[in-house]
């Protein structure tokens, strides 16, 4: 009994004189971090640099107007955050050269946003998202963007219902539902699709609008890479279509002409589900996707009665032709940029794994010419609080 | 003189031998070679890693109560038996570091980049010197509320990454080549199933040593089937960069997030990482440390702890200069460098035990 | 080096006890017997008992033509005066007369006095001095008759003592509220009266050179394991020491781990509490003067159990258990916890709390792990303070340390308010387990220190090192971590929930195993069949 109690006590000794002699190496205290909520990069005029931004929180400031008593927004004068750039030879250098303008350490766990900048993502994204990839503190779960303009103007745009323009960007880019007219990608989604060999990544598009101080950003569509350099853009009509094939869609409103032809009908989509499905005919490769729709009406600007059968079923019908148009927009401009988005390449290396085999080298020049069918079943399942529309019987 | 008076139920061994099976293989998943069919891979190494049990168990029940070290003088002889058993207690030092050495490098990598790897060292390996100090009973009994905390563990990050998992992404299924899916499979085999060889050392203590058979099955069973689990999920939300991780099972955890309250929970992978590999290190310390003991024939294994611990310790730095030559070592030269300690010798033993027909004519000689 | 240190101590116990030993030896306590002639008994006695004020003798005379000489020798404030003079003197003084010159003769008048006048329960001859002495000491009065080398020894105990109360420190709302007392034989009748069975034993042995403190065994023959009572006895008897004020002493002589923190020893101050112990098959030490009654073996998870759960439903019972089992990890971890997410891991906490966090850290002068020490710290003062102060000042204290030490330390900027929340959590948690908070807060110390050194990894290895420390202890034989490791899945029913009564079938394996059957299968209520 002895030996066990004074070896308990030994230990404990033991550990102590380690830990004390050791003293504490990664050690912070909360008030020496500099937390970054947004990381933008662009390439500066410079060859061979790069520029980074990045947006600093300042957590005092975060609370002092709710201390303040409320009032105008930002009473106190002071941004609650601060946006810093620099320039350097690799990210990481550029990244730890940023301590000598900021007496913090940047933390980055609690990044939320990765913007690149239009002339970066042209040149290839790879290397400068190895050190997201690599480093323990960024997050995977950030979400990576295209800006139209530099990415350090996107980051000095004025955000109204947050304190920090990143986190409302991050914000924005989790509201995309209501249209699904957004993509959304996450750091690990683009690094997924960029380690494929066929599937194309994919990011969130942003734009700065707006003059001098009232500039705002907003997502526009979204952004093509072809391997890691940047093709071309998506509208917000491709990037349905888009999210339609890729089992995106979460909300959104479909407009389709009124049967009588007099004003647009709202519907608005309820459930969504695609899939693709890759068949071999007569020795050839076609793939079909089949896009399952349910929707609810949802506003009517039209005086017609849309409760008759014929009716509801046009406007099933209108509602799946829209949702057709919007796949072959997006594939059409897939085509034109000759970059598989949607992962079919994926999809048939799933399918026909022996197959794939042979045309996987290939998938450049298969892309273009491969025949899709879109398969839409939409459908109409309630009408609202009310059925036919306001107007005397 | 017994050098180890505990005595461990059926129950407690088959805990001890999941949390030894599990130990570091739950961060680093042992068939990465074979990308996305891992899964598969592991559950081909379980079909090998059950024929190593099969040996284990078989030679165990054969000399019951006796420990691999003690049984070696019997089949061998005591001048072979000696220099045998002295291999095996080199094994079970350089894979003890090895596992310390993981979590050197696990530790550093993903929380504390400056601290130096040593601190994180010592303190494990004085952890389980402490549990080795108080026998294999203690060690059995520690390992009942670990395992059921990784269990736990394992099964709700899967349920939170549930909406994350991709189950495409382990399709096609078996869509690499033939040879290369062998060649994983056996990694599997010997990475984390043959290692069970270590505890040869342990089951001499069974409370019944006809136990030992079905109890070494179900544990490697069930561990396998959490390491499916652990490997599916993985794919499953990592897609291909979990080929490109060095800790598939952590950042996939990272990857948690539901509705931005059950996030950044990769901590727990650490925990479950530390208690894992905490019983791994300890059971082969002990068998170490025992084995010692037993070959020199001391009246207590006490003294040998802290030596040995510190002999551990410094064969864990110095072994490899970075955590690539470590993946390198433990996929390319590992699986051919354990065969002879996993299988070759344990197999002789066997038939040499049979043909001479040992255990009798001996038992009475000896001790 | 330890081991060493502790050696040496042990050697000088050993000669401190010869000492004693000696001491106890001492001339004053004769080994003689009483002798005949009472004057003489008197003055040994007068001589052994010395100046004590509270010894009373009484020197009278009874019988009718032969005038018998006798004394009464008694304790004041010890012995019931009643008894004394009722029961004693006035049969000896009055009745004696009625008695037959011939029948009551000096010769014989021992035998009939004990026989037919003394109207007491408890009469018992004696005839070594000592024995006489002690028990006049405990309370009884010895009677000396002129002639006689015998005393009889009049059992009078009784003296003021604590009526059975509501024990303070284990308040139920539903079950009895009555407490054990400082008297033995009241603690010893409270037990009698939950468990009415002949094979309910109660020994008593004396311990404690000095003091002679009546030590009392309680268990249920048949269904605790004779080994384990046994052990308990041989233990005691092992103890050598001159005083036993209280059961605590016992408790450090005899237990397995003396270096463990962790308690392996229960204790309780209501009946019901150690009547349901000794019916699972454990065994009670019952020490005089202390309310306080020990019970072994003691699991760990003992100390999550309470006599309430036992009491309301099990659906609640269950729920607050494991509420207990979250609390004592809310009150070791907390702000280790705390600590090491705020100084090492802040990326594992919420975006929004970190802000808040990190804005309430804003300015505050140390570090977090000093914060989390010197709240700890103060927190400590004011329980200990608030615990020994009587109860009107005792809230006083907690005005005191609630508003200034918390608001305004906060408002000074001198701490952070998360801080004073964490630390206010932990103290709220750590009431819910009373027996364990003192080891609770040695385990707190030790994990925020190895937190501010070493994150979340330093608290990992720190609850390493207790899993292995508590699955090492044994209390008389029992793992002190079963039934979770050594795992006993039928014993599971009373751990992180508790199942019905009717389905407690057996008894804790863990303990002595020795008669295992509580009750019969099937007792679950149910409608009445058809055919019954």
């Amino acid at each position: 009994m002895v030996k066990r109690g004074s070896l308990f006590l030994r230990i404990l000794a033991i550990s102590l004189i380690i830990l004390l002699t050791a003293g504490c190496w990664n050690r912070r205290e909360l008030d020496t971090l500099a937390i970054v909520s947004g990381t933008g990069i662009d390439k500066p005029e410079e060859p061979g640099k790069v520029q980074i931004t990045v947006q600093i929180i300042k957590p005092g400031e975060m609370k002092a107007p709710q201390a303040g008593g409320g009032g105008e927004g930002g009473s106190g004068g002071q941004k609650p955050y601060w946006t810093v750039t620099a320039t350097g030879d690799t990210v990481f250098d550029t990244i730890r050269e940023m301590a000598h303008k900021s007496n913090r350490k940047l933390f980055f766990p609690h990044n939320e946003i990765i913007i690149l900048g239009e002339d970066a993502a042209e040149e290839g994204v790879q290397k400068y998202l190895d050190f997201f990839a690599r480093d323990h503190e960024p997050r995977w779960l950030a979400w990576v963007l295209v800006g139209k303009n530099t990415a350090s103007e996107v980051l000095e745009t004025k955000a109204e219902l947050e304190k920090v323009p990143a986190i409302s960007i991050s914000k924005l880019i989790e509201a995309r539902g209501a249209t699904s007219e957004a993509s959304a990608v996450t750091l690990h989604e683009f690094l997924t699709r960029l380690m494929s060999k066929t599937t194309a990544p994919v990011a969130s598009l942003i734009e700065v609008s707006g003059q001098g101080k009232e500039k705002t950003a907003l997502l526009t569509g979204t952004a093509v890479f072809k391997k890691d350099k940047l093709a071309g853009y998506l509208n917000k009509t491709e990037t349905r279509g888009l999210l339609w094939v890729l089992n995106e869609i979460k909300s959104g409103i479909i407009d389709v002409e009124c049967p009588g032809g007099k004003g647009k009908v709202s519907l608005e989509i309820i459930r969504a589900r695609s899939k693709i499905i890759p068949e071999i005919k007569d020795n050839t490769l076609h793939l079909a996707v089949e896009i399952d729709e349910e929707g609810n009406l949802g506003s009517q600007m039209c005086s017609d009665d849309l409760t008759s059968e014929s009716a509801w079923k046009t406007l099933e019908k209108n509602q799946a032709a829209v949702i057709h148009n919007e796949v072959m927009a997006a594939l059409k401009k897939a085509r034109e940029l000759n970059t598989d988005i949607f992962g079919f390449g994926e999809a048939v290396h799933k399918k026909y794994p022996k197959l794939w085999k042979d045309i996987e080298d290939k998938w450049d020049e298969f892309f273009p010419n491969l025949e899709v069918a879109v398969i839409v079943d939409a459908k109409l399942r309630r009408s609202g609080l009310i059925t036919k529309t306001v107007k005397p019987e | 003189m017994k050098l180890e008076g505990g005595k461990i139920a059926g129950s407690e061994l088959v805990f001890l031998m999941i949390g030894f099976t599990l130990g570091s293989s739950l961060i680093l998943s042992p068939a990465q070679a074979a990308k996305h069919d891992d899964w598969l891979a592991i559950l081909a190494g379980l079909g090998e890693g059950l024929v190593f049990a099969l040996i284990y168990t078989t030679l165990a029940v054969r000399f019951p109560g006796k420990t691999l070290i003690q049984f070696n003088d019997i089949i061998y002889g005591p001048y072979l038996g000696k220099i045998i058993s002295l291999g095996y207690l080199w094994y079970f030092l350089q894979l003890g570091s090895l596992v310390l050495r993981n979590f050197g490098d696990f530790f550093t990598t993903i929380i504390y980049p400056e601290t130096p790897m040593i601190v994180f060292i010592v303190l494990v390996a004085l952890i389980c010197a402490s549990a080795v100090r108080n026998g294999i009973e203690v060690i059995a009994r520690c390992s009942i509320l670990l395992v059921v905390f990784t269990f736990v563990v394992i099964f709700g990050t899967a349920i939170l990454l549930a909406k994350d998992m991709k189950f495409t992404n382990l399709l096609p299924v078996f869509d690499i080549p033939l040879r290369e899916f062998i060649k994983a499979s056996h990694s599997a085999a010997t990475f984390p199933f043959g290692e069970t060889v270590a505890f040869l050392m342990v089951i001499p203590f069974l409370k019944k040593v006809k136990e030992a058979k079905t109890s070494s099955i179900i544990a490697l069973i069930m561990a396998a089937m959490l390491l499916v689990v652990v490997a599916v999920r993985d794919t499953a939300v990592l897609g291909i960069t979990k080929t490109i991780s060095t800790y598939p099972a952590y950042q996939a955890v990272r990857l948690i997030d539901v509705g931005k309250i059950l996030t950044r929970l990769e901590i727990l992978i650490a925990i479950n990482l530390l208690s894992m590999g905490f019983l791994k290190i300890a059971v082969l310390y002990y068998g170490a440390v025992l084995g010692t003991a037993q070959l020199l024939k001391l009246r207590s294994y006490l003294p040998l702890v802290l030596p040995m611990g510190a002999f551990m310790v410094s064969l864990s730095t110095l072994q490899f200069g970075s955590n690539i030559e470590n993946i390198n070592f433990a996929q390319e030269i590992y699986p051919y460098y354990a065969l002879p300690f996993q299988v070759g010798l344990p197999l002789i033993s066997l038939l040499i035990a049979i043909l001479r027909g040992v255990p009798k004519k001996m038992k009475g000689a000896k001790k | 080096m330890l081991q060493r240190i502790f050696k040496k101590i042990h050697v000088q116990q050993i000669l401190n006890q010869n000492v004693q030993e000696k001491d106890s030896a001492s001339p004053k306590v004769s080994q003689d017997n009483l002798s005949r002639d009472l004057k003489q008994n008197l003055k040994m006695l007068r001589n052994i008992l010395g100046p004590s004020s509270d010894v009373v003798i009484r020197e009278f005379s009874f019988g009718c033509e032969e005038k018998i000489n006798a004394a009464l020798i008694f304790l004041d404030g010890m012995t019931n005066k009643t008894i004394i003079n009722e029961s004693i003197i006035k049969p000896l003084m009055y009745h004696a007369r009625l008695i037959s010159p011939e029948e009551l003769r000096p010769t014989n008048s021992i035998e009939i006095i004990k026989r037919t006048m003394l109207s007491v329960g408890e009469v018992k001859k004696v005839t070594p001095l000592e024995e006489a002495i002690n028990d006049c000491l405990a309370g009884d009065t010895i009677l000396l008759i002129n002639g006689f080398h015998e005393a009889l020894v009049v059992s009078t105990k009784g003296w003021e003592a604590r009526s059975v109360e509501e024990p303070k420190t284990e308040a139920v709302v539903r079950g009895p509220r009555e407490g054990f007392t400082e008297t033995l034989r009241v603690n010893t009748a409270l037990l009698r009266r939950k468990i009415c069975n002949s094979n309910f034993i109660l020994e008593t042995l004396q311990l404690g050179q000095k003091t002679k403190t009546n030590v009392c065994i309680a268990y249920l023959m048949g269904v605790a394991n004779p080994r384990l009572v046994e052990e308990v006895k041989s233990r005691l008897k092992r103890i050598k020491t001159d005083a036993i004020l209280e059961s605590g002493y016992i408790e450090e002589f005899i237990e397995d781990a003396p270096f463990s923190p962790f308690p392996t020893m229960a204790n309780s101050e209501k009946p019901d509490v150690v009547a349901a112990k000794i019916l699972e098959g454990r065994v009670a030490i019952l020490v005089d003067g202390t309310p306080m009654v020990l019970t072994v073996p003691m699991v760990f998870i003992e100390s999550f159990q309470s006599a309430e759960d036992y009491y309301s439903r099990p659906y609640y019972a269950s729920l607050v258990r494991t509420l207990r089992f979250l609390a004592f990890l809310i009150t070791i971890t907390a702000p280790a916890a705390y600590v090491a997410l705020t100084t090492f891991h802040q990326e594992f906490i919420p975006t929004p709390l970190l802000i808040t966090m990190a804005a309430a850290r804003e300015g505050t002068p140390f570090p977090a792990v000093a914060e989390a020490l010197i709240m700890g710290t103060i927190f400590e003062i004011l329980r200990e303070a608030g615990v020994r102060l009587p109860r009107p000042i005792g809230s006083a204290i907690s005005i005191v340390g609630a508003l200034v030490i918390g608001e305004s330390a906060v408002s000074a900027g001198l701490i952070g308010a998360p801080m004073v929340i964490v630390i206010s959590l932990t103290a709220i948690a750590s009431f819910v387990i009373p027996s364990q908070s003192d080891v609770a807060a040695l385990a707190r110390l030790i994990l925020t220190i190895l937190a501010g050194f070493l994150g979340a990894f330093g608290i990992i290895i720190g609850l390493l090192g207790g899993l292995i420390h508590l699955c090492a202890l044994r209390s008389f034989g029992t793992p002190y971590f079963s039934p979770l490791s050594p795992l006993s899945l039928l014993d599971l029913k009373d751990v992180f929930f508790r199942v019905p009564m009717w389905a407690m079938l057996t008894r804790p394996r863990g303990i002595g195993w020795h008669d295992f059957k509580r009750q019969k299968w099937g007792l679950m209520p149910r409608p009445p069949r058809k055919n019954e």
